[in-house]
C-alpha cells in the first residue's frame, strides 16, 4: 500500500463518513473539546485550578457551597453575587509621627440575600493597626474590627469580616431586636450587617439595599511602613458559572481543567492499547500453528480478568500516579480488538497478494506491517474511538474511590469530593451534575465518531 | 459429545483461575505479608498482656518463641517463591485468612465469611437488573430492526450513544439526589429498612429498596442491549433464507419472531450475559453509592478501613465468579449453537 493509495482510501472513507450525521456531530463536539483545551486559560477565572486544586489558601476568598450565579434569573429572591472591589477613595492625614491612611470602598448591595463574606486584602511592610467600620445606607455606622495586622510584601494579609466581626454584629443587632436564645456562634455576620435595623434582625432579616461604605483606617507608626494593593472581595451567595463546592473551589475551573486529563487518559489508553491489540492479533493470525495457540492462551488469561476490581486493588496497593495508571489500563485494554483482528487477519492472510509477496521473498515483518496492518487501520480507528469513553470512566471510578492521582484534578475526583462531602444529601446539584455530564458528553462524542465509523466498516448494518 | 466439551471447558476455567490467583499472589505478596506480620505482632501483644506471672527475660523468650511458631505456622520463614505458592494454594482452597477490622454480620473475622455474605446480594441486584434489561432491550431491539433507519431506530440509537460513556454510579448519584432527597419516593440506600420488617413485608421492603438501583442500571443498560439486538437481527434479516421465507408468504411477525429470533438468539444471549459479567466487573463500585451491602460495597469499605485481607479475598472471589460466568456463558452457547459442540472448537 503506497501513500497515494492510502490517501485515496482515506478520502473515500471521509466521503462515506460525511453521510453519517451523528459522526459529523461527534466531530463537531470533538472540535469543541479541543477548543476548550486550547483556550482553557482564557475561559476560566482561576487558571491555576489544576495545580492549586488542593491548596486551601488559593480558594479562600470564594464563598462556600454557593450555587451558580445564573440561578438568580430563576428565583425571586436574588442572591448577592461575588465581586471584587478595587476602586477606593484614599486619604492620608498626619498625626504627629503617625500616618493615618483611610481607604473607603463602596459596595452597591441590591440583592435580597446578603453576601456570605466581605474580605479586606492588603500587602505591604510593617505592623499597622487596622480599623474597619461600615457605613450603611440608613446612616448607621458599625465598628467591625480593630487589630494589629502583620503585613508581608509577598503575601496578602486578609481580614474576613464574617469571621472577625461576629461580636460587633451581635451588639448591633441587640439594639433593635431581642436577642434571647440567640447564640453568638450561630450569627451570620453579613446577614445582620446588610439587613434593616428593626425587630427580627437575627431570625428573619429583611435586606437593606443601597450603597455601603466600607471604611478601612490604617495607623502607620513608622516611616518605612507602607501599604500596597488594597482591595476588597465580596464572596457572594452565588458564584461564577457553576458555583463552588464546600471547600470553596470554583467548580467551572475544575471541570474545564479536567478536560485535558480526560482527553489524555482516554486517547493515550485507546491509542496504545488498540495498537498493541491490532499488532498482536495480526501476528497471531499470520504466524499460525503452536505460536498462534500460545498467543491465544495468553490472550485468554487477560480476558478472564475482571478489570475494574483488579485495577482498584492495584491502585490501592501501589498508589500509582496518572501515567502509571494509564499504563495499567493499557495492560487490560489491549485485548479488546484482538479477537476481531485475528479473524480478519486470517482472511487477509489467504489473499493472493500476500502469497505473491511471500513468493517475492518479503520478510514476515514486511508482510505484517506493510500488507496486513494497513488494511486494519480503519477498524483500529473505530475501535480506538469506542475505547476512549471506557478508559475515562474507569479512571473516574478509581478516583471516586479516592485512589486517584492527587496532583491533578479529574472529573472523577470532583465527584469523589461531592460524594464524600454530602452533595447529594444537601441537594448541591451544581457539584454533582457538571462533572458527570462532562464525562457523559465526552463519552458521547467518541461514541458518535466510533459508531459512525463502525457503520461504514460493517456494510451489513446499513439500513435497508 | 456435549458433556466432553463441558468438562473440558470447566477444567480449562479452573486452570485459568489458578493461573490468575498465582499472578495476584505474586503481585500482592509484599503487602499481604506486611499485614500478616502486623496481625501476628498484635496477637502476641494480646497474649503477653495476660501473662502477669512471667518476668522480663521469660517474657522476651516467650515472644521470640511465639513469633517463630506463628511464622512457621503461616510459613513466613520459607523462601519467597514457596510463600507465594502456599498463598496461591490457600486462596484456591478458600482459606482466605482473617480480616484486620471488618467483621461479618455474625461477628466473624474470617474473610470468607465476610465476602460470602456479600455475594448473594450482588447477584440479586445485578441479575434482577439484567433480566429487566434484556427483556426491554430485546423488545426494543426487534422493533428497531424491523424499521431500521426509521424515527424510533434513529432516536434510540442516539440514546445508546448518549449513555455510552456515562458512569452508572454518576446516574445513581443523580437518581438518589432526585428520587431519594428531592421527591422522596425511594429510600436513599441500604438493603432494607432498619429494623427490618418480618415475614412477607420483608420481601416488599426488599423490593422497595431494590427499585432505585435496579431502575438506574436498567436506564443505563437497556439502550446498549437494544442496539446490539438490532445489529444482530439486522444482519440475520439480510440472509437468504429470510427472503425465501418472506417469498413463501409467511407472515412478517412469524418471520421476525420465529425464523430470525431462532438464529439471532445465541449471539444475543451470550452478548447479554457477557454484558452482565462486564457490568458486574465494571459497575461494582456502583453498589457503594446505594450502600447496597454487596461485593462492590465491600471494596469500598475495605479501602476506607484499609483492610488488606478483605480486599484481597474479595478480589479472589470476584475473579472466581467472573471466570465462572465466562464458563457458564460458553456452556450455554454450546447448548444453543450446535456447531460448537460437534468436535469442539476449531
Amino acid at each position: 500500500m503506497t501513500v497515494s493509495d492510502f490517501r485515496r482510501s482515506a478520502s473515500e472513507f471521509w466521503r462515506e463518513f460525511r453521510k453519517v450525521r451523528s459522526g459529523v456531530f461527534g466531530l463537531i463536539f470533538l472540535a469543541i473539546f479541543i477548543c476548550i483545551l486550547i483556550f482553557e486559560p482564557l475561559i476560566v477565572p482561576y487558571p491555576e485550578a489544576n495545580e492549586k486544586w488542593r491548596d486551601i489558601t488559593y480558594w479562600q476568598d470564594l464563598p462556600s457551597s454557593a450555587p451558580p450565579s445564573w440561578i438568580n434569573l430563576f428565583t425571586s429572591k436574588k442572591r448577592a453575587v461575588s465581586e471584587s472591589i478595587e476602586e477606593y477613595a484614599f486619604s492620608e492625614t498626619l498625626a504627629g509621627a503617625m500616618r493615618i491612611q483611610e481607604y473607603v470602598f463602596e459596595y452597591d448591595y441590591s440583592a435580597s440575600v446578603a453576601p456570605s463574606d466581605v474580605v479586606f486584602h492588603a500587602s505591604g511592610v510593617g505592623k499597622p493597626t487596622v480599623v474597619i467600620s461600615i457605613q450603611r445606607p440608613d446612616g448607621l455606622s458599625i465598628d467591625l474590627y480593630r487589630k494589629q495586622l502583620e503585613m508581608s510584601p509577598t503575601q496578602d494579609a486578609r481580614v474576613s469580616i464574617d469571621r472577625s466581626a461576629q461580636t460587633a454584629a451581635m451588639n448591633f443587632g441587640k439594639k433593635y431586636s431581642p436577642s434571647e436564645g440567640v447564640q453568638l456562634q450561630t450569627i451570620k455576620t453579613t446577614d445582620v450587617l446588610f439587613s434593616e435595623a428593626k425587630q427580627g434582625i437575627f431570625r428573619s432579616p429583611s435586606p437593606l439595599v443601597g450603597i455601603y461604605k466600607l471604611k478601612v483606617t490604617l495607623l502607620l507608626q513608622k516611616a518605612e511602613e507602607k501599604i500596597e494593593d488594597a482591595f476588597v472581595t465580596v464572596a457572594g451567595r452565588v458564584h461564577g458559572i457553576l458555583g463552588t463546592d464546600n471547600s470553596k473551589r470554583d467548580i467551572w475551573s475544575g471541570v474545564i481543567a479536567g478536560v485535558k486529563w480526560a482527553m489524555l487518559i482516554g486517547l493515550l489508553t485507546a491509542l496504545v492499547s488498540v495498537s498493541i491489540g491490532v499488532v498482536y492479533g495480526v501476528i497471531s493470525a499470520y504466524v499460525g500453528g503452536w505460536k498462534d495457540s500460545l498467543m491465544q492462551r495468553i490472550f485468554e488469561i487477560f480476558i478472564s480478568v475482571p478489570m475494574l476490581p483488579v485495577l482498584i486493588v492495584m491502585s490501592a496497593v501501589f498508589k500509582p500516579n496518572i501515567w502509571v495508571m494509564i499504563g495499567i489500563m493499557c495492560i487490560f485494554y489491549w485485548v479488546g480488538p484482538v479477537k476481531t483482528v485475528r479473524s480478519m487477519g486470517l482472511q487477509i492472510k489467504e489473499e493472493t497478494y500476500i502469497e505473491a509477496s511471500r513468493a517475492l521473498g518479503a520478510s514476515n515483518t514486511r508482510i505484517i506491517f506493510k500488507h496486513m496492518v494497513p488494511l486494519l487501520i480503519p477498524y483500529a480507528f473505530a475501535s480506538m474511538a469506542l475505547n476512549v469513553p471506557g478508559a475515562i470512566v474507569v479512571e473516574a471510578t478509581i478516583s471516586l474511590l479516592g485512589l486517584g492521582d492527587a496532583t491533578i484534578v479529574t472529573w472523577g475526583q470532583i465527584l469523589q469530593a461531592a460524594n464524600s462531602g454530602g452533595a447529594m444529601l444537601s441537594g448541591m446539584w451544581w457539584w454533582v451534575v457538571p462533572p458527570g455530564m462532562a464525562i457523559a458528553f465526552m463519552g458521547m462524542t467518541f461514541a458518535f465518531v466510533g459508531f459512525a465509523m463502525d457503520k461504514i466498516l460493517n456494510p451489513k448494518l446499513k439500513t435497508r | 459429545m456435549y458433556w466432553k466439551y463441558a468438562i473440558k471447558r470447566v477444567l480449562y476455567g479452573l486452570l485459568m483461575y489458578a493461573i490468575l490467583i498465582f499472578i495476584f499472589s505474586a503481585l500482592f505478596n509484599t503487602v499481604m505479608e506486611q499485614t500478616l506480620r502486623a496481625q501476628i505482632e498484635e496477637q502476641i501483644r494480646g497474649e503477653t498482656m495476660r501473662m502477669t506471672s512471667l518476668n522480663e527475660s521469660q517474657l522476651e523468650n516467650y515472644v521470640i518463641n511465639r513469633r517463630n511458631d506463628l511464622y512457621s505456622l503461616y510459613r513466613l520463614n520459607k523462601p519467597v517463591a514457596e510463600r507465594i505458592m502456599w498463598r496461591t494454594w490457600d486462596t484456591l482452597t478458600l482459606n482466605l485468612g482473617n480480616s484486620t477490622i471488618i467483621r461479618s454480620s455474625k461477628g466473624s473475622r474470617s474473610v470468607w465469611d465476610v465476602v460470602s455474605e456479600a455475594v448473594p446480594k450482588t447477584l440479586l441486584l445485578f441479575s434482577v437488573a439484567m433480566l429487566i434489561d434484556i427483556v426491554l432491550g430485546l423488545l426494543l431491539g426487534l422493533k428497531k430492526a424491523q424499521k431500521a433507519g426509521g424515527f424510533l431506530d434513529k432516536s434510540t440509537s442516539v440514546g445508546t450513544m448518549v449513555v455510552f460513556g456515562m458512569p452508572s454510579w454518576w446516574l445513581g448519584m443523580i437518581m438518589i439526589m432526585f428520587f431519594a432527597y428531592g421527591v422522596k419516593i425511594f429510600p436513599s440506600g441500604g438493603l432494607h429498612s432498619t429494623p427490618p420488617p418480618e415475614g412477607i413485608s420483608y420481601f416488599f421492603d426488599l423490593l422497595y429498596h431494590l427499585a432505585l438501583p435496579v431502575l438506574t442500571l436498567v436506564v443505563i443498560g437497556f439502550w446498549g442491549r437494544a442496539f446490539l439486538t438490532r445489529n444482530i437481527v439486522l444482519g440475520v434479516l439480510q440472509d437468504d433464507y429470510i427472503m425465501a421465507a418472506r417469498a413463501r408468504g409467511i407472515p412478517e411477525r412469524k418471520v421476525l419472531y420465529g425464523h430470525t429470533m431462532r438464529t439471532s438468539a445465541p449471539p444475543i444471549v451470550t452478548m447479554s450475559l457477557l454484558a452482565l459479567l462486564a457490568s458486574v466487573g465494571g459497575n461494582i463500585v456502583y453498589e457503594g453509592i446505594f450502600s447496597w451491602p454487596g461485593m462492590g460495597n465491600l471494596y469500598w469499605i475495605a479501602l476506607q478501613q484499609n483492610d488488606v485481607p478483605v480486599l484481597m479475598g474479595n478480589l479472589a472471589i470476584t475473579t472466581g465468579l467472573y471466570i465462572c460466568g465466562l464458563v457458564i456463558l460458553d456452556l450455554i452457547y454450546g447448548l444453543l449453537d450446535p456447531r460448537i459442540k460437534v468436535g469442539g472448537r476449531q
